[in-house]
């Protein structure tokens, strides 16, 4: 068996003689090819900055990146044509503005250092791998040098070795005979004679070894400064409000709990200095960065900072896991509403004990009497939060409904949108500081501030009370729109819009039977009937069979039997229902069927409507018949002739449909006995429906009540941070696409048949980041921009810096940014050099006009254009970056020699 | 309370045997046509004379567009007044409106411009609506030009069709029409909305695989 031959790898055996290395240098090359067949052919479009192409390649036993990296720049014109044949080097790239995301290409350091626009990285795959063996380095810096060799790309090409933390690559480029080499020395901590330009130059020089003099080097340098103390400029969004001030309380909360910058790094930058016109020494430096050529600004932002609005509105996120009901979390505190299980408990105890005057109503509250221990809210809170919701309680309130858009002649900087309400058209939800607008606000609040979820069920159960409350006590509630449940709006407020109708009925009633009982001598009907021809009428009519519940005359029509006029009755007011209850009514009919009888079981569940109808119109007509209704209802059923009756009005017939067998609507008419309205059973029972209305209210859960609030907490979040944003001083460039984007998903969130708490939670997701954007703005605004200045360039320059771009400060201090910083670096050094005791002024040079602290990074970047190797050899340029920080030594070189005559 | 044993709902209520369904509502005056248009394309039958609705009712159909089955879920509404608060009730939801007037009488079409202001009032903003002028057999009635008919659907920014469920005119053109429109404007959004169609809840994305017991309702 084991003898046996595998055919298969028989046959597979590779009999080329090519070792691994070659075909790691084949395939190199193939790769490069590749992509510049492939770049004739696409004219570059790419959006990004760089472009980047990346394959994999396998060596003995290790996997690798190759990688290539290029700039889509289209500075190339201004550059000239002979642009081909320029060394890489000569870019003069040395402190650029550009932002260089680490995270997204991870050797984009090589660019910085080099400024490089295009070049190629042989890496080890994965984010641990390493090229650590020296012996190893070196073969694939030779593969690499073969490489750049064998293919004419002019392109610099890395290899990375080392940790991978480390940065570290070596590299070649070889090009018009001249070869390059690149180098990369990496430590902890720099050599003592490299920390200042003079011994930096003696170790470029020396590492030349140019045959002759080196003409002149050309010396770059930056200097980071970097502040971190504000001092007075510590923004936090409570800046400017008193903390704990109840008044807060009826907002949505909004901004950051720290500054959201932490950082604000000033470079100072000097470019192409001789290096004779400067010295820098460890006793005396010509890089004062006041004197410096440019200077850029960098902001740093504090990571994830907590952001207010956003947190709030995950809070209801993470209530929507929640299962338990109010009376859970409340336990003993809350008196659980049994509605009328022991009627007789109604008549002698109310569970809501009724004061008379509302003004006191915080002390009926249930809760806050109970022996049972603290509630979750105490008083002093509760109240002015009632208060707040339920203005209507207090005759001198500071917050009545529907009062806001009078006191709000504030004049916006700019405004993002012409009316921003026509942007909540399609969003279900209430309106703009309603009853539940408020109500979700300060629900937030109980979330986020006031105790959590026992305070949040402590708020809903007050709120459920007080309807309970205006309900039995027959008061309106207020800050709802008033009408029928408006379908295009949120459950909630249909909800509560339901209970108003249900109060308004209940009001009218009430107020009928009062003034009815002081007329007493008349009947107990509560519509005032079409008092013309009563006599006549009372001479008529038997005492059983009396007109009753008339509304008006129908016109000049009579009745076709006894030509007495036609009256229109009194007849029920509409059915109402909120969507979760017409939902149930179309399954109804939907599971009916499509078929004949599920049709006509269909029209008979629907017709009580209209036998209602007809039992009015029978009492306020007697003796009329069938054709009299129609001729009110339905009058395309009744067809007219030219002839007259006796009553001197045209003749006619019932159209045919009426006129069919078995037809619905007669044989309703036949069954309907004549009953004016108010003495029917009534269609829409308020008395029920209100109920049912406080049970939705006070058994939701959680999870349930979340739900409810989501739309309006949506609208207020949204309503929130375009207002915000319409008083930053410098735009969000892209502000309006994403509160569209915001509303667009607010809408959808409204909008859904069954609510999809991801939905919310990428909503949430892009809250937070608005509100971030806003806040690192209006943190900038304060610190470089105190007095509010309104200038373009300024508001652009924030804009930039908000964005995690670098800016260039023009004019250096005497720029309005400018001199801010230099203040705030000021007021920092004080404060510091007051905390720093005198003897250690190895960090503080003790001179009072002293500005800047020590520089936190320096960067050195030499060049010079030398013969190398031999003395006729052709120039080639030569280049050392020298990047001094605190805990990091980098030394970063690239050194040519002509490969034709050396 | 409606939910009994009977077998026939059950099937009927799992019946998901559709790659989307649209709810569409028809609306006009009283005698119009309305019922009879409704059964001459869900039946295709023509009966003279219907009893008036009460209410509301409906009747399904499905048919296939573009390799996809379309269930419509077509609401037929009484058109009296008296009718009104009850029918506009069911607008909301509804994706497709066939708003009604008889060619023979003036009135119903002097009331579109009120049933407009319903739809807009009571629907969502995406709803479609085509203006139909049903009865156009009866010519020698006529009293609504085909013009003005145009003309007033173009006023409305509407599609516009004269029809006659009795002759079986141009009845399945306005359902197919109405189709198209409401499926192009859902390709339009549908990227940036992919619930537009689940209105009802009971819809399904376009690249959805029908879901649901329809491989088991096959019974061939």
């Amino acid at each position: 068996m084991n003898e046996e031959i595998d055919d298969s790898e028989f046959y597979h055996e590779d009999f080329t003689t090519a070792s691994d290395w070659e075909i790691l240098v084949a395939h190199m090359e193939e790769i490069i090819n590749q992509g510049k067949s492939e770049e004739k052919n696409e004219s570059s479009t790419a959006a990004g900055l760089w472009e980047i192409k990346s394959e994999k390649l396998v060596y003995i036993d290790s996997n690798f990146d190759f990688i290539w990296y290029k700039k889509n720049c289209d500075e190339d014109l201004s550059e000239g044509s002979d642009d081909k044949s320029k060394h890489p080097l000569d870019k003069w790239h040395d402190f650029t503005l550009e932002e260089y995301s680490e995270d997204q290409f991870k050797d984009i350091c090589l660019a910085k250092w080099y400024g490089l626009d295009e070049f190629l990285v042989l890496s080890p795959a994965g984010k641990i791998g390493a090229t650590n063996n020296e012996s190893r380095a070196k073969i694939l810096l030779s593969a690499a040098a073969v490489v750049a060799n064998n293919s004419s790309i002019e392109v610099p090409l890395f290899i990375q070795v080392k940790d991978k933390w480390q940065q570290v690559y070596l590299g070649v480029y070889e090009a018009n005979n001249i070869r390059t080499s690149f180098d990369i020395v990496h430590l902890k901590r720099g050599l003592y004679y490299c920390q200042y330009l003079t011994g930096l130059l003696d170790l470029f020089k020396t590492k030349i070894r140019s045959p002759c003099t080196i003409e002149n080097i050309f010396v770059s340098y930056q200097g980071t400064y970097q502040l971190q103390e504000f001092g007075n400029f510590i923004w936090k969004q409570d800046v400017l409000s008193n903390s704990m001030d109840i008044e807060s309380l009826y907002i949505l909360p909004f901004g950051v709990t720290v500054d959201p910058l932490q950082t604000l790094l000033l470079k100072a930058i000097w470019s192409r200095l001789s290096e004779h016109s400067v010295i820098d020494t460890e006793s005396y430096t010509d890089f004062d960065p006041m004197k410096a050529q440019k200077w850029h600004c960098e902001a740093v932002f504090t990571q994830e900072p907590i952001c207010l609005l956003g947190d709030a509105l995950g809070e209801f996120l993470e209530l929507l896991n929640n299962d338990s009901s109010v009376y859970d979390v409340l336990g003993d505190f809350a008196v659980m509403h049994v509605p009328e299980s022991h009627p007789l408990d109604l008549l002698t105890e109310s569970p809501v004990p009724s004061f008379s005057h509302l003004l006191s109503r915080a002390a009926r509250s249930s809760l806050i009497s109970n022996k049972r221990g603290n509630p979750p809210l105490n008083e002093g809170v509760l109240v002015p939060l009632l208060y707040f919701l339920f203005p209507d309680a207090d005759e001198n309130s500071m917050f009545p409904y529907g009062v806001k858009d009078e006191k709000e002649p504030i004049q916006k900087k700019f405004k993002l949108f012409q009316s921003l309400d026509d942007q909540f058209k399609g969003f279900k939800t209430s309106n703009e500081d309603s009853l539940i607008w408020r109500l979700s606000i300060v629900l937030s609040h109980t979330l986020q501030t006031l105790g959590g979820i026992k305070a949040f069920c402590h708020i809903w159960y007050e709120f459920v009370q007080e309807m309970r409350y205006r309900w039995e006590n027959s008061m309106l509630i207020p800050g709802v729109t008033p009408g029928m449940p408006d379908l295009r709006t949120c459950l909630l407020n249909q909800k509560l819009q339901m209970l108003n109708c249900c109060l308004e009925r209940k009001i009218t009633r009430e107020t009928v039977k009062y003034s009815s009982a002081e007329n007493s001598e008349d009947s107990d009907d509560e519509f005032f009937d079409a008092t013309d021809d009563v006599e006549e009428d009372k001479r008529k009519y038997s005492l059983w069979d009396k007109p009753a519940g008339r509304l008006s005359k129908f016109g000049d029509m009579k009745l076709l039997n006894s030509g007495d006029p036609l009256y229109i009755p009194f007849t029920q007011d509409p059915v109402l229902k909120t969507e979760d209850q017409l939902e149930e009514d179309t399954d109804i009919l939907l599971k009916l069927g499509t078929n004949q009888e599920a049709s006509e079981l269909r029209a008979r569940i629907m017709s009580a409507s209209l036998l209602s109808d007809m039992e009015s119109f029978k009492a306020a007509n007697p003796g009329s018949l069938v054709e009299d209704f129609i001729r009110w209802y339905s009058p395309r059923d009744w067809i007219e002739s030219e002839e007259l009756d006796e009553h001197g009005q045209k003749k006619g017939t019932l159209s045919p449909r009426m006129q069919l067998e078995d037809n619905i609507w007669v044989e309703m008419w036949e069954n309907a006995r004549p009953v004016p309205a108010n003495r029917q059973k009534r269609l829409f029972d308020d008395t029920r429906e209100a109920e049912k209305v406080l049970q939705f209210l006070d058994f939701r859960t959680m999870s349930q009540i979340s739900e409810l609030l989501v739309p309006i907490l949506s609208h207020a979040a949204i309503c929130r941070l375009v207002d915000e944003i319409e008083n930053l001083s410098s735009a969000i460039p892209d502000a309006e696409s994403r509160v569209l984007s915001l509303l667009k998903h607010g809408e959808r969130i409204s909008r859904d048949t069954k609510f999809q708490p991801k939905r919310f939670e990428v909503f949430t997701q892009e809250v937070i980041a608005l509100e971030l954007n806003i806040s690192q703005i209006n943190s900038l605004q304060y610190k470089l921009n105190p007095q509010g200045v309104d200038d373009e360039d300024v508001n652009r320059s924030i804009g930039d810096l908000a964005h995690g771009k670098p800016i260039k400060i023009e004019n250096k201090e005497q720029s309005l940014i400018g001199s801010r910083i230099v203040s705030m670096f000021t007021e920092s050094q004080r404060l510091h050099s007051s905390s720093v005791s005198p003897n250690d002024h190895q960090d503080l040079p003790k001179s009072p006009d002293v500005i800047f602290p020590v520089a936190v990074q320096k960067e050195f970047v030499l060049r010079a254009n030398c013969v190398r190797p031999s003395l006729y050899s052709a120039k080639s340029p030569q280049f050392l970056r020298a990047v001094l920080g605190k805990a990091e030594f980098r030394l970063v070189g690239a050194f040519s020699e002509d490969t034709a005559f050396f | 309370m409606m939910a009994g044993a009977d077998p026939k709902w059950q099937k009927d209520a799992a019946d998901q045997n559709f790659d989307y369904m649209f709810k569409l509502l028809i609306i006009g005056n009283s005698s119009v046509g309305k019922t009879s248009f409704l059964f001459r394309y869900a039946d295709d039958s023509f009966t003279s004379a219907f009893v008036s609705t009460v209410g509301i009712d409906f009747k399904v159909k499905t048919v296939f567009r573009h390799d996809k089955r379309v269930k419509l879920q077509i609401w037929d509404t009484a058109g009296q007044e008296r009718y009104r608060t009850i029918t506009t009730a069911y607008y909301r939801g509804a994706m497709g409106f066939i708003l009604m007037y008889d060619i023979t009488n003036e009135e119903s079409f002097n009331s579109v411009q009120d049933w407009v202001t319903q739809i807009k009032t009571y629907s969502w903003d995406n709803a479609q609506v085509i203006l139909v002028g049903n009865k156009c057999d009866m010519e020698d009635d006529r009293v609504i030009s085909f013009e003005r008919g145009k003309q007033l659907a173009e006023q409305l920014g509407v599609e516009f069709f004269e029809t006659s469920a009795k002759e079986n005119m141009n009845v399945k053109a306005v359902f197919e029409r109405l189709v198209d429109i409401i499926c192009d404007k859902m390709s339009d959004s549908l990227d940036t909305d992919p619930n537009l169609m689940s209105g009802s809840g009971k819809g399904q994305r376009l690249t959805d695989a029908p879901q649901g017991p329809q491989t088991g309702n096959c019974n061939c």
